[in-house]
């Protein structure tokens, strides 16, 4: 504990900010009123453009209201959190509060008087031989994915899938993961699942299915008449099968199809190529990247994101003697590789594909400003001077002109063959879907088809509106789905198949390197569920053949030299060896570039997104990817029509508004949001929301629907919209302000603000961030002038000997304290010798891509509940992990840091000093521990928590009931219930695991052997756990670098979790 | 006016006071010693079984071991309640017609479980783990009681958190060489029945790591009793330094009180000290 040096007081009188305006404004609190929702402190535009004009530099900010540093946003922050308190003050609220007590009340005193029930222990009759009980066991499998499956070592409890993580042997994904995959671990158990076949919305049997599509087929002249709708077929096994099915019937047709696809990366290809191809991109070999639209490191909506993403890390990572890689972007909606990148162009989606053009033909952009020249000139000298270690990486939803200029420009960089490949696809029957789709239609529309079976899609909700799918379905005479819900297309279908979850199932799949992983069932189906296997298999001679057995014999094609230890050999690694792509011959193909004519633009223009958190849809019915904050936005429960400030101001928009988008007749109607970094004239939507109470309990009634205006031809984007501002407000949940408090803005008013607040743009987390360093970063130029810059001013532009606190929030000598021999983790145990264990952690900011992957793996970990759209918006999301996103400079070309931000472990904890019952207590081991059973709720502990990483449950946000999520839950860790303030333990249930077994074999604990959740998903290594008092340890020696920082030292709290300043490598020509 | 209250009244109000101090603190030491009752720890209390399975007619009857039906108590938190199928490797031999053992044929028949009521059963929010109590010398019967000699099985102990931590602040009182684990009987040493321990110097698992007798080791080869342990726990380790004091391979000393042998043991298995072992974290997560 240090003394404060300055007065509280003071720094106020000296503010220009409405600081004390804003005091008196919290002293007269009104009426009490019931808030259901953080109200934003909405910024004007007008407010918001008067502080920001013309102000560039380097500033941190996190939303635009503390930007804008509005006295609402002042009130705002004065609360822990924001706005929860006044729920019980209202009258009725406490009558309800009361009455609720009183009924726990009286469950409390009968449980005082009665005893708790018998618990019954139900043995096994025959105990499976390897089965230890409590000792999970773990599977390797496959998530299949249309972009590539992602090789996944499966963690079962007792034979249930309790945490989906990335296989560890597999060649490409090396352990890692994302969130998808791991929120399909929810997705298994989803308690909204279609449960039976239904046949007329009757429940019916699968044998009578088979039968019938049998006869039909029979009945058939050679199939005709019989149409399948798949989603796109990522299984070889599905492939073989349906090539038997078209031997039998070779008038059946096939048509894969998905909202969101690789159309533009096939057609292209196929420009290229002659036949469709996919590019294989080697990050680890190359100086320069361009990504064109392309969000690799955003999640694996792009292949191979997860090779992607940890060939940009190994490179961009900051180490003596090695050259660190630069990333241009351009690309419409601000994603996280945006962020990450060294130099970010925003441009309308039309203008994406001129400068992707003019880039390969070595001509000047059309039309571009001058800002757009220079980066042009600069990325082509930059591109060009990289001697072929470069690469250019096309989106998957941008147009196929941009994939051939990327062919283009790889070719005639010479990347390829040394940064990229072109490979078969991964996907085994690749084709171009909207074409497929449309055809499918007309023969609809022209009575072709007899029976339309669809695998795995919801056309009803997804198909281009234009081509009127629901009233083509209408003339379907029979129609089947196979699906998970009951959706928007199974309820009115003839036919609905519970599909079986992939991990109920067995099949087989490419990864993104085109090794094979063999899919297989984690579970008995749970409601008897099939897979289109099951599908194709009915029409087949040998109908009662199960999916297993289709992959076994599929999979002696591929599978090399004694079959059986092969297939056990396949199963157990979790992939097939020898079955990964090789270069296509050919090479670079010739260019088609001219094939692909640019679209010239016109007026305002849509560009149609999968989600980040739900994609096209499918995990809409998941809470955790509802809930969590999405990538760059914050935004959770919610989509947006996201764009500019400048276009929101031409259409006369403030945020919340709801804005009216109509193209050619059809409309949608969505809250505007702004989003730093976006370009003008264009408005980002995302797709997958919108949906009714089929899609289940969580997806129903969030967001609109971006579908509704999507067409066959404007898949990606539409041009020549028209927006207008409708009346009402739509208030969206943004989690963003949640975690900011008015920290220091009373006690420690920088009294030397005045100094550093020379062009007047203060922002309350700017102030955080830059003066107290939460975020510091240096170019490779300046750390390698001075290689301490994250412990000495200049390198953030930071001022030094600020009144208050120390130097940019330096950490205070040990014994600059009234208690110099407190908190010390140095104690030798007396038979060993061996100092004893310290955890720590640290967390490369350099590495570190706002994926997510950590955060949904928290939850899956730890038990984390949903608490849904109505709790968030007040602030009480339960996420024991956030990624905090600091925006810096201008807010139309802002620069973006990520910061994962989970309880710091504090050896000196604030919480610790205040809790009345002793509920948070510290380990021996330096561990910052909750017991919950201790918890009364009193929460002082995150008032006086400086992080703010601490999650109380306000009500009971645990479901107790639901049977499904009860095989869910991880045995290791307790489920919260209502009262009871909770945290990040850095999975103290894994630590305590590992000590068990080195206490057991009689060793220390060996470095790396204990690895956190988020640590364990995290695609580029950017956090690492162990034993600080280790020397040798990974940890260690990280957090002994010179720009290893703790956040927010000065308050000398000692956090165990610390940061890598990043380093980054920018174009001196574009500095 | 006369006085409202008689002079009497005084001694009344002042009896009245010390009553109520009476009864606030009876009703604490009521509420105190409710909550440490055997109706509410169970300590003591034998649950309606399905089946009125004897431990004692089983293990001292029979002699059967431990591990022969809680087969993983060694290699996990739950020692395993056994299968139908245990108790049909036998029962299919004998006592084959015994009203007794209906409901174990009608399990064996239906393939639906036995159920049996938990009797040690603790709450949910205590991860307690059998394998690193047995593998650290901590026996049965120090938790469990003698159930060699309980016809039906009940609660020895009350099970409460200061009864946990009554051995987690001082393990030695305790611990036994881990080849005793499964000795209902044990009762440390002392000078009538003195133990004999060594240092194997063997590294590895703590099991493997001291040598205990009950006999006299002096002149003869000692018989060393060693708790089963997989091989593959003998990774590279860098414990594999002798703990000091103690270098001579077969120097057996030898011990007549349970502290001196908890006190060796302690520092022979590696026990963690008492403030780790009584962490919140070790059992709460």
């Amino acid at each position: 504990m240090i003394e404060m040096t300055g007065n509280p007081t003071a720094g106020i009188k000296t503010t220009g900010i409405g600081t004390e305006e804003t005091m008196a404004e919290i002293k007269a609190p009104a009426q009490p009123v019931v808030v259901t929702q953080i109200a934003p402190a909405r910024m004007t535009l007008n407010e918001v453009r008067a502080k920001l004009d013309g102000k560039t530099g380097r500033r941190f900010w996190k939303n635009l209201d503390e930007l804008a540093d509005t006295p609402a946003f002042h009130e705002l922050m004065a609360e822990e959190f924001p706005r929860q308190s006044t729920e019980w003050v209202d009258a009725v609220s406490r009558r309800g509060f009361l009455k609720v007590m009183g009924a726990s009340l009286a469950l409390a005193g009968l449980a005082g008087c009665t005893k708790q029930p018998d618990e019954p222990i139900y043995p096994y009759i025959k105990q499976p031989e390897d089965l230890v009980l409590g000792k999970p066991m773990f599977f390797a499998t496959a998530y299949p994915f249309p972009t590539g499956a992602i090789p996944v070592l499966v963690k079962s409890d007792s034979f249930r899938p309790i945490k989906v993580d990335g296989n560890p042997e597999h060649p490409m994904s090396k352990g890692k993961s994302d969130a998808f995959t791991q929120a399909t671990l929810l997705d298994l158990y989803d308690p909204d699942r279609s449960q039976h076949v239904l046949h007329r919305g009757e429940v019916s049997s699968w044998g009578q299915f088979q039968q019938a599509f049998a006869a039909a087929a029979k009945k058939s002249s050679g199939g005709q008449g019989i149409y399948i709708l798949s989603e796109t077929i990522t299984s070889p096994t599905l492939a073989a099968q349906w090539k038997q099915v078209q031997a039998a019937y070779p008038q059946a047709k096939m048509v894969q199809w998905e909202p969101v696809n690789q159309d533009s990366s096939r057609a292209a290809s196929k420009a290229a190529f002659g036949s469709y191809a996919d590019a294989q991109y080697k990050l680890e070999e190359a100086d320069v990247i361009l990504s064109l639209d392309a969000d690799f490191l955003g999640g694996i909506g792009h292949p191979g994101f997860l090779s992607l993403a940890s060939g940009y890390a190994e490179r961009h990572r900051y180490e003596e003697g090695k050259t660190m890689n630069r990333l241009y972007v351009v690309e419409t909606m601000p994603t996280v590789t945006g962020f990450k990148a060294e130099h970010r162009l925003g441009l309308k989606p039309s203008d994406i594909a001129g400068f992707a053009l003019a880039l390969a033909n070595g001509s000047a952009p059309q039309g571009a400003d001058s800002e757009q020249q220079k980066f042009f000139a600069a990325l082509s000298s930059d591109l060009k001077n990289s001697g072929g270690k470069c690469v250019v990486i096309p989106g998957e939803q941008a147009s196929p002109a941009v994939h051939a200029a990327a062919y283009a420009l790889n070719s005639s960089l010479g990347a390829v063959g040394k940064t990229v490949i072109y490979t078969e696809t991964v996907n085994p029957l690749p084709s171009e879907q909207m074409a497929d789709l449309k055809s499918l239609v007309a023969d609809i529309n022209a009575s072709k088809v007899q029976w339309l079976v669809m695998l795995g899609v919801n056309p009803i909700y997804s198909a281009p509106s234009d081509l009127l799918f629901p009233d083509a379905f209408a003339k379907v005479p029979v129609t089947v789905q196979l699906a998970s819900h009951v959706d928007e297309t199974g309820s009115i279908s003839n036919w609905h198949i519970n599909k079986a979850h992939y991990l109920e199932s067995w099949s087989d799949a490419r990864a993104y390197d085109g090794t094979i992983t063999i899919i297989q069932p984690m579970i008995d189906p749970m409601y008897g569920g099939k897979s289109a296997h099951d599908v194709l298999q009915a029409v087949l001679d040998n109908p009662q053949a199960s999916a297993y057995d289709a992959v076994l014999a599929n999979a002696k094609t591929y599978i090399k030299g004694d079959f059986a230890a092969g297939w056990r050999k396949a199963l157990h690694d979790g992939w097939v060896e020898g079955t990964a792509f090789t270069a296509k011959a050919g090479g670079s193909g010739k260019s088609a570039v001219a094939s692909f004519p640019q679209t010239p633009s016109k007026g305002l223009e849509v560009s149609f997104r999968p989600d980040p958190s739900i994609y096209d849809g499918r995990f809409a019915n998941v809470g955790w990817m509802q809930e969590l904050p999405k990538q760059v936005t914050n935004l959770s429960w919610d989509n947006a029509a996201i764009m500019s400030i400048n276009t929101m101001a031409d259409l006369k928009l403030e945020e919340s508004d709801p804005v009216k988008v109509s193209f050619n007749g059809r409309e949608f109607i969505a809250p505007a949001l702004m989003v730093p970094g976006h370009p003008d004239g264009a408005i980002t939507v995302h797709l997958g929301f919108g949906r009714g109470v089929e899609a289940g309990r969580v997806a129903q009634g969030v967001g609109f629907d971006a579908y509704q205006v999507r067409t066959s031809d404007g898949s990606l984007f539409v041009s020549g919209v028209t927006a207008q501002k409708v009346p009402g407000t739509y208030e969206l949940c943004i989690t963003k302000v949640h975690n900011i408090e008015h920290r220091g803005s009373f006690a420690q008013h920088d009294l030397e603000k005045p100094l550093s607040d020379k062009e007047g743009v203060y922002s309350l987390a700017g102030h955080e961030a830059m003066e107290r360093s939460i975020i510091r970063y240096a170019t490779v130029d300046e750390v390698k002038k001075n290689p301490n810059f994250a412990h000495e001013g200049g390198a953030s532009g930071t001022l030094i000997d600020k009144v208050g606190y120390s130097p940019q929030g330096e950490k205070v000598p040990h014994d600059n304290s009234f208690f110099p021999d407190a908190w010390r983790y140095d104690k030798q145990d007396p038979s060993t010798l061996k100092i004893q264990n310290a955890w720590g952690m640290a967390i490369d900011l350099n590495s570190c891509i706002g994926c997510n992957a950590c955060i949904v793996s928290c939850y899956a970990e730890n038990n984390i509940p949903v608490v849904g759209r109505e709790q968030v918006k007040v602030g009480r999301n339960m996420q024991w992990l956030r990624i905090d996103t600091y925006f810096e400079g201008d807010l139309h070309a802002p620069k973006a840091h990520f910061q994962p931000m989970a309880c710091q472990h504090c050896e000196n904890a604030g919480c610790e000093q205040v809790c009345p019952v002793g509920a948070t207590v510290h380990t021996p081991e330096g561990l910052n521990t909750m017991v919950y059973n201790r918890c009364v709720g009193t929460r002082y502990c995150s008032n006086n928590c400086p992080y703010k990483v601490r999650r109380f449950n306000f009500l009971l946000y645990s479901d107790y009931e639901t049977e499904s999520l009860k095989f869910m839950r991880n045995p290791d860790v307790t489920v919260r219930s209502r009262g009871v303030m909770e945290k990040c333990s850095y999975c103290v249930q894994r630590i305590e695991a590992v000590k068990i077994v080195a206490d057991k074999e009689n060793r220390e604990i060996r470095d790396g052997e204990i690895v956190t959740a988020c640590q364990q998903a995290c695609p580029t290594s950017a956090i690492t756990f162990g034993n600080i008092n280790d020397k040798a340890s990974k940890v260690a020696k990280l957090k002994a670098e010179e720009r290893d920082y703790q956040v927010l030292a000065d308050l000398n709290f000692r956090p165990r979790t610390t940061y890598t300043a990043g380093v980054i490598n920018p174009n001196a020509e574009l500095a | 006016m006369a006085q409202v209250f008689d002079r009497s009244s005084n001694a009344l109000a002042r009896f009245s006071l010390v009553l109520t101090g009476v009864i606030v603190i009876a009703l604490g030491v009521t509420l105190d010693q409710l909550q440490r009752s055997p109706w509410v720890t169970r300590q003591g209390q034998r649950p309606d079984q399905p089946i009125p399975f004897s431990h004692k007619h089983h293990v001292e009857g029979l002699g059967l071991q431990c591990q022969y039906c809680h087969t993983q108590v060694e290699k996990a938190a739950y020692a395993g309640i056994p299968p139908t199928k245990t108790c049909i490797n036998c029962h299919a031999q004998i006592w084959t017609n015994a009203d007794l053992l209906e409901p174990v044929r009608q399990s064996w028949a239906t393939g639906a479980s036995i159920q049996w009521i938990r009797v040690h059963d603790l709450p949910d929010y205590v991860y307690f783990n059998h394998e690193i109590h047995v593998n650290k010398g901590i026996g049965c019967a120090s938790c469990h009681g003698r159930v060699d000699e309980m016809p039906l099985m009940y609660q020895q102990n009350t099970l409460q958190m200061e009864w946990c931590l009554n051995c987690h602040r001082n393990p030695a009182v305790n611990l036994r060489p881990t080849s005793e684990i499964y000795n209902m009987a044990w009762a440390g040493p002392s000078s009538e029945k003195p133990v004999w321990c060594t240092s194997t110097v063997k590294g590895g698992a703590t099991a493997q790591n001291v040598s205990c007798t009950t006999t006299d080791p002096t002149g003869k080869a000692p018989e060393v009793a060693m708790l089963q342990m997989s091989a593959e726990a003998n990774g590279p380790t860098s414990s594999d330094v002798p703990p000091l004091g103690i270098t001579m391979p077969a120097s057996y000393q030898k011990f007549t009180s349970q502290i001196d042998l908890g006190k060796y043991l302690t520092t022979q298995y590696h026990i963690r000290n008492p403030e780790q072992l009584s962490s919140c974290e070790t059992c709460h997560r």
